[in-house]
This record gives C-alpha cells, sequence and structure tokens, in this order.
C-alpha cells in the first residue's frame, strides 16, 4: 500500500516536472531570476567580511558552509513540498473535497499539487557556496563528517518540509494571519545561515527547543569544521537534531490528521 | 482633487481589514529584525568598543536594521505587481477609461495604503524593536520630524520605481524575470540589505548616485543624523521630481502599447 502510494507520488511529481520543462523560455526565465535573487544575499554576507574580519570568531568561509548547506537544504524543501502552499486556497474555494475522495494520502496529494523547479536557482547557489566554502576551508574530511553534512541536507529538508505543513495545517482552522508561519520558514532557514551563539538568548531558546533549527545546522556544523561552541553544550548535540526532528514531524503529523478530520467542506 | 482623496481613504481602509496579516507580517518582520540585529552585534563583536563600521557604531547599526524592518511594509519593498496583474486580467483597460490620471490614480491609492502600513506596520516594528533592542534615537524634536517627513518621500520614490516595473507589463506579460532583477536591485540600492556606507568604495560611490537611496537609506541617515534634515529631504525631493516625470515619460510611450487581453 505505502509502495504503491511513493510510487504514484513519483509518477505524479514526473509528470508535473515534465509539465513545468515544457515551456522551455519560461522555465530557464524562472531558475535564473530565483538565482539572482539569491545573489543578493550571497553577496551581502561577502560585503559583510569586506568590512569586518569574522562574526563572532567565524570567518567569512565558516559563515558560508552555514550560508550553503541551508540554501541546498530550503531550496529541495521549497521545490519538493510547495504544493502545501496551494492548501489554503483549495480549502476556501471548497476545492479540498476533490483531494479526500481519492486513496491516497491527503498530505502526499497536497505536496505533488506542486513542483517549483525554479527553486534550483537557489539550489545551485548554495552548492556554488558551499564549494567556496568547502574549498577555503581545511576540513578534515573522514566518512563521519561526510556522513554528517549528508544527515543535515535530509533532516533539514525534513523540518523545512515539517514547517511548511504548519501553515497549511493552521489554514484549516482559519486563513486569517497564517503568514506568520513565514517567520519560521523563511526565517529559520535565514537563521540557519549563521552562527547561532551570536544570536540574543530568546531567539536560541526559539530555534533550538520550539523549533530545532539550531539542531540541525549550527550543532553538526560545528563538529564538521571542528570548532567549540562558545555556549558550552556538549559535542552530542548535534545527535539531538534527528531525534528532534523525528519528534517534530510526528507532531505536525498527528496535527494533519486533527486538520483532516476537522475540516469540514464549503460545500459550495 | 476629491476623488484622489477617496481613493486614498478608500485604500486606507481596506488594509485594515486586514489585522490579522499585519499581525502577521509584524511578527516577521520583528523576528528578522532580532536576527539581523543579532548578527550585526556579533560582527561588531571583535571590534574597539565604540568602533565605527563605515559611519556606523553598533548601536546605529541595530537602529538602522529595525527601521529597514519597519519601512518594508509602507514602502512595499517587494511583490507589489498590481499593475501588471490588471494587464492579464483586461482590468487595465477599465482603469485608463477612468476619468482621472492613470498615474494619480495608482499614486493615491498607494498613498492610502502607505498611510495605514504605517500605523499597522512601521510604528508597532519600531515598538518591538525599542523593546528588545537599545536603539538610538533622533537626537532632537526637529530630526524626528525630519524623519516623519521623509516616509512620504520614500514612499514616493518607491512607488515611481515599483509603476515604471510594472509598465513593463504593457511589454511583457510575464513578469517573473523583471520581478526577480528589481528584487534584487531594490533590496541593495535601497541600502535595505547592508548600509551603502559599507559596501567597497566605488560601489558605494555609485549606489549614491542613484535614486534608490531615498526608500531606506536616506530616512535612516536623518533619522541618525548622519545628514542634515534640509540636505537628506532635498535629496529625496530632487528624486522624487526625476522619478515622477520618469515615470509619467514612460506611461505615456506604454498607453500606445495597450494590447487588451481577453473579452
Amino acid at each position: 500500500m505505502l509502495r504503491n502510494e511513493l510510487a504514484v507520488t513519483l509518477r505524479i511529481m514526473g509528470i508535473r516536472w515534465r509539465g513545468q520543462m515544457a515551456y522551455r523560455a519560461s522555465f530557464w526565465m524562472q531558475v535564473v531570476s530565483n538565482f539572482i535573487i539569491n545573489t543578493a544575499e550571497v553577496l551581502a554576507l561577502f560585503a559583510m567580511f569586506y568590512r569586518f574580519d569574522d562574526l563572532g570568531g567565524w570567518t567569512l568561509a565558516e559563515v558560508a558552509f552555514l550560508h550553503g548547506i541551508s540554501m541546498i537544504t530550503f531550496s529541495i524543501a521549497d521545490t519538493i513540498v510547495v504544493g502545501l502552499n496551494a492548501v489554503p486556497n483549495q480549502i476556501r474555494m471548497g476545492e479540498f473535497d476533490r483531494v479526500l475522495i481519492r486513496p491516497m494520502s491527503s498530505w502526499l496529494q497536497s505536496v505533488v499539487s506542486e513542483v517549483s523547479l525554479r527553486h534550483l536557482g537557489q539550489f545551485s547557489q548554495g552548492l556554488i557556496v558551499f564549494i567556496y566554502a568547502v574549498s577555503n576551508l581545511s576540513i578534515e574530511w573522514s566518512l563521519a563528517k561526510v556522513g554528517v553534512v549528508a544527515m543535515m541536507v535530509i533532516v533539514g529538508f525534513a523540518l523545512f518540509s515539517a514547517l511548511f505543513t504548519v501553515e497549511a495545517i493552521l489554514s484549516f482552522w482559519t486563513v486569517n494571519g497564517v503568514e506568520a508561519v513565514n517567520a519560521f520558514t523563511y526565517g529559520g532557514s535565514t537563521l540557519a545561515r549563521f552562527p547561532l551563539h551570536v544570536l540574543e538568548r530568546w531567539m536560541r531558546f526559539l530555534f533550538l527547543w520550539m523549533v530545532p533549527v539550531g539542531f540541525v545546522s549550527y550543532y553538526p556544523t560545528l563538529y564538521v569544521l571542528g570548532k567549540e561552541d562558545p555556549l558550552g553544550n556538549p559535542a552530542w548535540f548535534m545527535f539531538l537534531g534527528p531525534l528532534f526532528v523525528l519528534l517534530f514531524c510526528l507532531l505536525i503529523a498527528w496535527g494533519w490528521g486533527q486538520a483532516i478530520r476537522r475540516y469540514r467542506s464549503t460545500g459550495s | 482633487m476629491r476623488i484622489y482623496l477617496e481613493l486614498a481613504r478608500l485604500a486606507f481602509q481596506q488594509q485594515f481589514a486586514y489585522r490579522a496579516a499585519a499581525l502577521a507580517g509584524l511578527f516577521t518582520n520583528s523576528i528578522f529584525g532580532a536576527l539581523l540585529a543579532s548578527v550585526y552585534v556579533g560582527l561588531y563583536s571583535s571590534q574597539a568598543d565604540g568602533a565605527s563600521v563605515g559611519g556606523f557604531t553598533v548601536a546605529q547599526t541595530v537602529t538602522y536594521v529595525w527601521i529597514g524592518q519597519s519601512l518594508i511594509a509602507p514602502v512595499y519593498l517587494w511583490g507589489w505587481w498590481e499593475i501588471i496583474q490588471s494587464i492579464r486580467t483586461g482590468a487595465v483597460v477599465t482603469d485608463m477609461l477612468r476619468p482621472t490620471n492613470y498615474f494619480t490614480y495608482w499614486l493615491s491609492r498607494d498613498a492610502g495604503r502607505a498611510a495605514a502600513h504605517t500605523l499597522l506596520r512601521l510604528i508597532p516594528t519600531l515598538l518591538v524593536g525599542a523593546l528588545l533592542f537599545d536603539l538610538v534615537y533622533p537626537d532632537s524634536p526637529a530630526r524626528g520630524l525630519g524623519f516623519i517627513a521623509s516616509l512620504p518621500l520614500a514612499v514616493l520614490v518607491s512607488f515611481c520605481f515599483r509603476f515604471m516595473t510594472n509598465l513593463w507589463g504593457f511589454w511583457i506579460l510575464d513578469h517573473r524575470g523583471i520581478a526577480g532583477f528589481s528584487m534584487v536591485a531594490i533590496g541593495v540600492l535601497s541600502g535595505h540589505l547592508l548600509p551603502i556606507s559599507w559596501y567597497p568604495d566605488p560601489i558605494r560611490d555609485a549606489i549614491n548616485l542613484l535614486p534608490f537611496r531615498a526608500i531606506v537609506m536616506t530616512p535612516v541617515e536623518i533619522w541618525l543624523g548622519q545628514v542634515s534634515i534640509a540636505e537628506g529631504l532635498a535629496l529625496q525631493v530632487f528624486w522624487s521630481v526625476v522619478m515622477i516625470a520618469a515615470a509619467q515619460a514612460l506611461q505615456s510611450v506604454a498607453e500606445r502599447k495597450v494590447v487588451v487581453q481577453g473579452g
């Protein structure tokens, strides 16, 4: 059953992917403009380090490492689960009924209702920044470190997908003000680009223990770069990332179930 | 004249229907404000106490961040494509047939919107910033008034820019390419992304010659006392005049290009 659903999901994604590629010129323009939009923030990073030598003890290349991983992770999530953004509108228009009568997970259906390939622009930008960072840092690579980098991308993807789901869940109750979740999705991805220890205490608390962004970006990075945590937390903190993200995803999955149960069609 | 005031009033009231959205925006701007302010404090942490970088002390930079966040909604930095949408739906024809000047019609509506956003977004965001961080305040009531006077001028210059980027819709129907370029341009050139004085000198000098600094940088400089009130406002008035002239010139060319979509 589950394997069947995944096969269908991948099939639909493939169709949407090809659908987007059909308009070749429009596709490339979107990718290029997405690349350009994200250039601004990368330029800002370099301009910052033109006037300053370090950010709370971190060099340009070290901060660029965080930037690269965050951009890669977030762009993958944005590409794959962007369909969830359409849920508020589907509810308003009464179109969500259609999702419920099909024999497939409502969440997966919402996810694949759209694929947005334009985020390939941000992805390639993130890759360039990451390569810049790695080639300017002398990281002693080991299998464990490669594994940790892979974990950062996978777990980060799961976390941001869950965060995108939060906005969809809230829209079953109200469509007013659900944009506040942007503070955690876009805010979280921006926050993941900077070393956590420079933040105010309440911000650190919020983005570690409420929304575990810091656990999937900052702590694993400390390990890969071989840096000490000025906050004095132990090295095993980085393993809290997968654990907390798993708990977070379970919570969101439960929330989605509640939202579906609560759904009353606008019935037009 | 009365009709324009009426248009502005309606746009003003319309914003108050979206109070939850305003709160959500305030929350997002506040999170970003706190995040960026912390990052800048981190940048200054290895500098000597009271050090000034590109003319900004750490407290001035933090203030700059919060003014920048509170200006996002009133000057509508990103994502205003109402005219392009009207071209796509064909509503542009009705808008042009109205017994009003096309430019002034949109400007009045934008002025009403910006006034509402000043109350709903700018003031609350600055208050949050003042609660969370040590900000620098204008050193005299005259400076405070100068800052307030700079706001409508910032909106005006930003409106002309948005109006002109929207008018490209008369030639190209897909605005995403222009949207990408203008987002980057306005973020960097207005000084919203980083204080303009932080860029390498030749880049800084080039940006200072452009009109966009009137949208974010000049209001900040007036608040912080980095420029005299008269000089700051004069620069904004100069660019307002130039941008209005440019917008109307582009409009008169665009009007001859109207292609009506649908029927």
